[in-house]
């Protein structure tokens, strides 16, 4: 129950602009293997190169892969991705974070300073390092990815909890003599995830950025894979002859992270309400036109 | 009107629409205030007192429209119906406003001598250095110590109380005709709040301003006002001169709540006085009597006739209530 | 009669880090108050002067720098961990907002039932039982068990959350400013179930407020506090009638009397200056800056308590004389305002 009203309440405040987005971006990804008339994968060289037409829709590649079918199951490649590096890294940071805003002391300064080490570091150079370390792999890439962005959400999460645990129905527990791992996980730790995601869900554009950067390095997802970025690298060659290859994979990997950062945009300002709009107030009048006016 | 009256309200109604939901704070109200007189607006919360001296002001928050009927004359200019120019004309010139927190009215990144002056620059249209020196006498009247310094202050570095005398010298410093003071010592300590009262007082004399003072303490009533309006869900209950209604009230609602008081005849550890229930919920206008559930006077007609206020025995006070005034 | 206290506070002395650099604010300085089983006692000051840091660090929100409390025999200092938590059960505390002390996201049947979890009762079925009778207790009806707390007015909420602290059978109830945010016509509804637990649990209440009215008839004892420390305490009616320190005489002079004939006859006193600033507070007696009698003496050293009847004291040098009558600290505010302006003011009328 609480749980759609949280929903709710957080879906009314979304611009509907990024809704938008974001929808469409999360139900491609989900459903691409039906959407996708194609294989992504089967190369046919006679048809490399071919713009739009019946057959194709967006063209193909210069490997004679099917544009359209490979951009859709980038968008899952990029969806699971971003989906893991941020499961791993908020759970990383939410316990660090949450650990730190509760215990206070010293517990807390240690904790922080490696937040700032890891905040200080770009997350790019942590990538690089970590791959350069340990080789280029799917799971290397999210680990570093992951590892780049914990810090973030440790201080956000810190934050929150600092702000949960000074709340008087906090201090009302901690009067009943409540255990420290009761306050813990039954209240402070639920009320963090909640706010902690909406912020995170903000971030999803900058590692779906990360992870197309990473593979245009040929860093991150390997080929045949598809992704965005990849296809990026790949369609330079043919940026004079063929701008379509390029354009493409651009435009989808741009309208993924605009969506993303409305949505972190919404979160972060403090919006003032809008004036009503005109249905709003014409729906209203007309619930006032039956009150009845008395002559006093 | 006559000549002596400054504010009338006649049969004001006002309907506030919202993204979720229409309510009608005040339904039907009409009182009077003279030149120089303090008026005490009464009531608890959802009794629209706050509504009822901001909406025909334009002050609502935004994302809220009001339907307002009936009228608010000040000084021979209706409000309902003008234009919002013409409403913010009269705003801060001739009608100040004190509000409840200080804290939240005052801007934290200006000093407080840059805010008394803004008043003066805009309104009485003095030049800067001119304005600065109106601000330090009006520091000084509101009788903040040490006022050259105070001057460069920024509203947290004051306590309390020195914030409400800011905000006060705010609202004076265009001498306006009228003050309208929102609970302007509910936030401050008992000691501050007679200072404050205090100053009101002696500046409403100097400067020959009337007062609408809202409040739910019957003590700064007692003190402050000349006459009064007991609201109740949005509509008026009694309206009269303070000393006979404080002393002889003439509706349920209003003698409950002076019955309400601890008396210094109670015994430690007697039962306090109350009323039963809780007071309505704002939304459509209620059929009959507003107070009826919680009345120990009522009858079967108080939930579907709706009364008005009416003369009673005491020629001074209106009171909504037939079955106490017969 | 003697009786032994339920609770004894000794020597408490709680300070916090000022923003001004390196500075301490001594929120409450050496104060020692008494509860006895069954009692209900005010404690009554203005903003700044430690009576909410009092009541805080009695129940564990605030760490005290020094002192003792002493809880049914029991110095809650000799104990920790889950010993000191258990013992701390027995003293609750009923917070001023009731809008922000309850979890919003719970119904009032689970805010309680976590409660009873947390006191140590085991069974489903003992839960539920006891849900019922303390709904019963603070007059809420059993159709409120299973809405949520956010959809329940003031009034009702403070009901919630006083049933809350029951839940724990806690001997004391620190009440800070449990009616402030209330309605005037629910104040007396919820004060008369804080008379009728009293009577009927034999629950010792510490009343914090600065109504003085409230706290006149609902304690039997009072306390007065200013910037940290106790200035007079007693039975209150006596302190209500002859109040016997400066600060005390001034608090009660201050407030405004309902009744309009009496309130414009009334002297109104004039307090001067501000409060001092809690981090340098005066030397001596600390309400020496703004107390109409101050000499030379009150500068010099803290003044002691003097006892004035059974029960009865005041930290001030004049306690008798203001005692006996024979001086009082009540003087009438002056009607004259500083001229200045005055003069350019008239013309612009």
């Amino acid at each position: 129950m609480t749980f759609v009203y949280a929903c709710r309440a957080t879906l009314s405040k979304v611009p509907p602009l990024a809704l938008l987005a974001i929808g469409a971006f999360v139900f491609l990804g989900i459903f691409s293997s039906w959407l996708a008339p194609y294989n992504p994968n089967t190369q046919n060289l006679l048809l490399a190169g071919q713009g739009p037409g019946a057959d194709h829709w967006f063209g193909t590649d210069h490997l004679g892969r099917d544009t359209f079918s490979r951009l859709i199951v980038a968008s899952r490649t990029s969806l699971v991705g971003v989906f893991l590096v941020l499961i791993l890294a908020n759970t990383v940071g939410i316990c660090i974070g949450t650990i730190a805003g509760y215990r206070r002391g010293w517990t807390d300064e240690v904790l922080m300073r490696f937040v700032d080490v890891g905040l200080a570091i770009p997350s790019l150079i942590i990538a690089l390092a970590v791959i350069g370390i340990f080789g280029t792999s799917y799971w290397n890439m999210i680990i570093s990815l992951a590892l780049a962005w914990w810090p973030g959400s440790a201080r956000i999460s810190r934050g929150v909890a600092l702000n949960i645990m000074n709340k008087p129905h906090i201090e009302a527990l901690r009067v009943l003599g409540a255990s420290p791992l009761r306050i813990y996980f039954f209240h402070l730790l639920p009320g963090t995830i909640g706010a902690v995601l909406v912020y995170a869900t903000a971030d999803a554009g900058a590692i779906a950025l990360a992870i197309a950067t990473l593979s245009f390095l040929g860093l991150g997802i390997q080929p045949p894979t598809p992704e965005w970025g990849q296809m990026l690298v790949d369609a330079l060659p043919y940026l004079e002859g063929d701008p379509r290859q390029v354009i493409l994979p651009g435009l989808a990997l741009t309208f993924a992270v605009i969506g993303f950062n409305i949505l972190g945009e919404s979160f972060a300002l403090n919006r003032v309400p809008a004036p009503m709009s005109r249905r709003m107030l014409v729906s209203r009048r007309r619930v006032t036109a039956s009150w009845k006016k008395v002559m006093v | 009107m006559t000549a002596s009256q400054l504010l009338t309200v006649g049969n004001l109604t006002i309907d506030l629409l919202t993204a979720r939901t229409a309510v009608r704070p005040v339904d039907g109200v009409s009182y009077s205030l003279n030149r120089g007189e303090t008026l005490a607006i009464v009531g608890e919360s959802g009794s629209g007192k706050t509504v009822m001296n901001f909406a025909p002001l334009g002050l609502l928050p935004i994302g809220v429209e009001a339907d307002m009927s009936g009228s608010v004359s000040f000084d021979g200019q209706e409000l309902i119906g003008a234009s919002s120019n013409d409403i913010r004309a009269l705003r801060g010139k001739s009608i100040g406003f004190i509000f409840q927190d200080p804290m939240s009215a005052l801007n934290p990144a200006r000093s407080i001598g840059r805010q008394i002056g803004e008043m003066a620059e805009l309104h009485l249209k003095m030049s800067r250095s001119a304005a600065d020196r109106h601000a330090l006498d009006l520091i000084k009247l509101v009788g903040i110590s040490d006022p050259s310094a105070r001057m460069r202050q920024y509203p947290h570095e004051l306590s309390g109380g020195l914030r409400q005398r800011v905000m006060i010298a705010i609202a004076i410093a265009a001498e306006p005709k009228l003050l309208i003071a929102d609970e302007p010592t509910t936030a401050l300590d008992v000691t501050v709040q007679a200072q404050i009262l205090h100053l009101l007082k002696d500046l409403k004399k100097r400067l020959n301003m009337a007062m609408v003072l809202i409040t739910h303490d019957m003590g700064v009533v007692a003190g402050s006002g000349d006459r009064m309006v007991v609201m109740y869900a949005g509509r008026a209950a009694e309206v009269g001169p303070v000393e006979r209604v404080l002393t002889q009230p003439r509706h349920p609602y209003t003698m409950g709540l002076i019955n309400a008081i601890p008396r210094r005849t109670d015994l430690v550890g007697a039962a306090f006085r109350g009323l039963p229930g809780v007071p309505p919920v704002l939304g459509r206008p209620l059929e009959g009597c507003g107070f009826a559930p919680r009345c120990k006077f009522v009858l079967p007609d108080c939930s579907t006739n709706r009364p008005h206020l009416a003369g009673t025995t005491d020629p001074s006070i209106l009171a909504a209530c037939p079955v106490v005034n017969v | 009669m003697l009786q032994q206290p339920i609770l004894t506070v000794e020597n408490l002395k709680t300070s916090f880090k000022s923003i001004e650099r390196g500075k301490q604010v001594k929120a409450v300085d050496d104060v020692s108050i008494t509860l006895y089983p069954g009692e209900i006692v005010g404690l009554v000051g203005e903003s700044g002067c430690g009576k909410s840091t009092l009541g805080r660090s009695i129940v564990g929100l605030e760490k005290p720098d020094s002192g003792r409390i002493i809880l049914d025999g029991v110095d809650l200092g000799s104990l920790s961990g889950r010993r000191l938590r258990k013992a701390r059960r027995a003293i609750q505390y009923v917070f001023q907002d009731p809008y922000a002390s309850l979890n919003e996201r719970q119904t009032v049947a689970e805010t309680i039932r976590e409660a009873l979890l947390i006191g140590g009762l085991s069974s489903r079925a003992g839960r539920e039982k006891r849900v019922n009778e303390l709904l019963d207790q603070v007059g809420l009806a059993a159709l409120f068990k299973e809405r949520y707390t956010r959809e329940l007015s003031g009034g009702q909420r403070q009901r919630v959350a006083i049933a809350r602290s029951l839940a724990v059978e806690p001997r004391v109830l620190i009440c800070d400013e449990p009616v402030s945010a209330l309605d005037l016509s629910i104040r007396a509804q919820v004060m008369n179930l804080f008379l009728s637990l009293q009577k009927d649990l034999g629950v010792a209440c510490l009343f914090i407020a600065h109504d003085l009215a409230l706290v006149r008839q609902a304690a039997s004892r009072v306390y007065v506090m200013y910037l940290g420390k106790l200035v007079e305490y007693g039975p209150s009616e006596t302190v209500y009638d002859t109040p016997s320190h400066p600060y005390t005489q001034l608090l009660l002079a201050s407030a405004p009397d309902a009744d309009p004939l009496r309130e414009r006859a009334r002297v109104v006193p004039l307090i001067v200056g501000e409060i001092p600033s809690p981090t340098s507070p005066p030397s001596g007696c600390r309400f020496r800056t703004r107390c109409p009698l101050a000499v030379e003496q009150c500068a010099s050293a803290l003044p002691p308590y003097l006892e004035l009847s059974p029960g009865h004291a005041s930290a001030c040098h004049f306690a008798g004389d203001l005692y006996m009558r024979k001086k009082s600290a009540i003087q009438p505010a002056p009607h004259i305002l500083p001229a200045v302006g005055a003069a350019r003011l008239a013309t612009q009328l």
